[in-house]
């Protein structure tokens, strides 16, 4: 489409792979970034630098610079394994201070219809985690979506025969939030899933 | 729930529409294609998003208009509200009072509407298919967080049979019991909707027919006994897929849920597609309306907005004035379409208006 600059064309092609990012986003990107050098510069080296020194944790697969990562070396409760989706989601449970175990990223939940399956997740990693011993909870921290419940599901199966202790995050009413505020479905779900005070 | 003012702009043949309705019977008269119809399915997405028609998006959008906008302004309990959709190519977008409306469950109920057109009557001898698409919507009109359970099985039923068609049945146990679990509360919500209904049916089919039939509204599952379904949902259903597990193997789909679910119509224990007049079979329908009708009454404190597509060539003098009955004593909005005012039986309506549709414009006649 842009022919009186082969590498701002490129320039587009790659920003166009981004998620979120479409035709026109793309075109204000690059010219923001026409507009200021420097700028330029320092994105480049940040990207270049992101690409050769982030990797993933080759216990958690976290994301991370040294391997292992520092939560899996760290003195964390190693008795406490919390599996997640994604690096975000680790990141989200981080932010809230509320958790003092490991972590094992799965990279992405069951899904057939993407044709995902267990062996492209994490999931053997996984298990020859467990069998080494020393853990005595997963908790199963995958997304409430048709996928991530599957996920949860299939794990728990594949868990249960060492006989360690699985649980799932409690989903209901979000914290802080007025009950007229809240969606009718989590509504029901909460009052299915109401516990003794 | 009155609709008073309805603004469309580039909805299918309808370029520019102002259209300002009566309190009580809506009389939209014109021959075929010239808008009619539209008219009523703009109103029907205002309340629920869908079509009646079950049509894509960009078929709702006037031959190469970028969008297309529905606006009616609402009146419950004193109060007017400004419901807005904005229809796009690749989704819809709602506005209530000019505020953006980001959760689907927040949208319904603004405008309860209830559509009675002849798919209903051909529903009867139809495809299981239509009657499930008939009792999911009836369902969903008085219980919006159904479309979410709905939505929720689907995609489960879709995973399982991306998963079936691959032949490698890795973890396929998984999806079985999450789809016997979403499809036990699905079929759960839907019996519940019938024994509710029944009723009321049987209520109204007395006073239409005057006679003393008895009628039922049945929930058929698809290769599981109604019985253990109701008893116990989730392991009917699992039962169900283990006995298919060859047939589901061959086929690459998943053999029992509600996604196979019939329903039945029963005069007298019998099926009333077999054994029933025509005149029966047109009674039966006409009350399972009203009792859909009354029904969201009950749930929501007010009636609903009914749209009559093209019925009243449907249904003889007698069903006729039944049902202009029991809209004028429910005090309902009513649109009617027609193709001749002579099918209209005006003496029958304590206020009407009338509107003649033409080309895509809407004439007040009054």
């Amino acid at each position: 489409m842009l022919h009186f600059s082969a590498s701002l064309t490129k320039l587009l092609g790659e920003l166009k792979k981004l998620p979120g990012v479409g035709e026109k986003t793309a075109l204000r990107l690059a010219f923001h970034l026409l507009k200021s050098p420097a700028n330029v510069h320092a994105l480049a080296e940040s990207l270049v630098e992101v690409g050769s020194r982030v990797r993933f944790c080759s216990t958690c697969f976290g994301i991370t610079e040294a391997d292992p990562c520092h939560i899996c070396t760290g003195d964390r409760d190693s008795a406490l394994i919390c599996v997640v989706e994604e690096p975000q989601d680790m990141l989200a449970i981080e932010r809230s201070h509320s958790f003092k175990g490991r972590y094992h990223v799965l990279h992405g939940a069951l899904s057939p219809l993407s044709g995902i399956t267990p062996g492209q997740l994490k999931i053997r990693e996984l298990m020859e985690r467990l069998e080494r011993g020393g853990c005595n909870e997963v908790i199963l921290a995958t997304n409430f979506t048709v996928e991530g419940e599957a996920t949860a599901l299939y794990l728990a199966r594949l868990i249960k025969p060492l006989g360690i202790r699985i649980t799932r995050l409690a989903h209901g009413i979000p914290l802080g939030s007025d009950l007229e505020y809240v969606d009718l479905a989590t509504v029901q779900r909460a009052m299915e899933g109401r516990s003794e005070v | 729930m009155k609709l008073n003012r309805l603004s469309i702009a580039a909805f299918r043949n309808l370029q520019q529409v102002e259209f300002n309705p009566g309190e009580r019977f809506n009389i939209l008269h014109g021959n075929n294609a010239q808008g009619k119809t539209n008219l009523l399915e703009s109103i029907y997405l205002l309340g629920t998003m869908k079509s009646f028609r079950h049509a894509r998006n960009r078929d709702l959008i006037t031959w190469q208009a970028p969008h297309g906008i529905i606006r009616g302004w609402v009146e419950r309990d004193g109060v007017t509200r400004e419901i807005a959709l904005l229809l796009e190519r690749e989704g819809k977008k709602a506005r209530i009072d000019q505020k953006l409306v980001t959760r689907l469950t927040d949208f319904f109920g603004s405008l309860n509407v209830v559509v009675f057109a002849p798919e209903e009557l051909a529903m009867l001898k139809g495809s299981p298919e239509a009657r499930r698409r008939y009792l999911d919507r009836a369902v969903f009109s008085g219980s919006p967080t159904y479309i979410l359970l709905y939505h929720d099985y689907y995609r489960l039923l879709k995973n399982r049979n991306a998963l079936l068609k691959t032949g490698d049945m890795t973890g396929l146990d998984i999806w079985s019991e999450q789809l016997a679990d979403a499809g036990a509360r699905l079929a759960r919500e839907r019996i519940a909707y019938l024994a509710d209904i029944e009723p009321l049916l049987q209520d109204y089919y007395r006073t239409i027919a005057g006679t003393g039939e008895t009628v039922g509204i049945g929930y058929r599952p698809h290769g599981i006994e109604r019985e253990a379904l109701i008893a116990d949902g989730r392991n009917a259903i699992l039962a169900g897929l283990e006995r298919s597990a060859h047939e589901e193997r061959r086929h690459g789909t998943t053999a029992v849920g509600p996604h196979r679910d019939d329903l039945e119509f029963l005069l007298d224990g019998r099926l009333l597609k077999l054994h029933a007049s025509q005149g029966q079979q047109r009674s039966f329908i006409l009350a399972l309306k009203m009792a859909e009708i009354e029904y969201l009454q009950r749930t929501f404190g007010a009636p609903p907005i009914l749209l009559l597509d093209d019925m009243t060539s449907e249904l003889d003098g007698e069903r006729n004035r039944n049902l202009l009955g029991f809209l004028q004593q429910k005090e309902m909005q009513v649109f009617i379409t027609t193709t001749s005012l002579r099918n209209i039986m005006f003496d029958g309506m304590d206020h009407h208006t009338t509107f003649h549709v033409e080309q895509g414009k809407v004439i007040t006649q009054r």
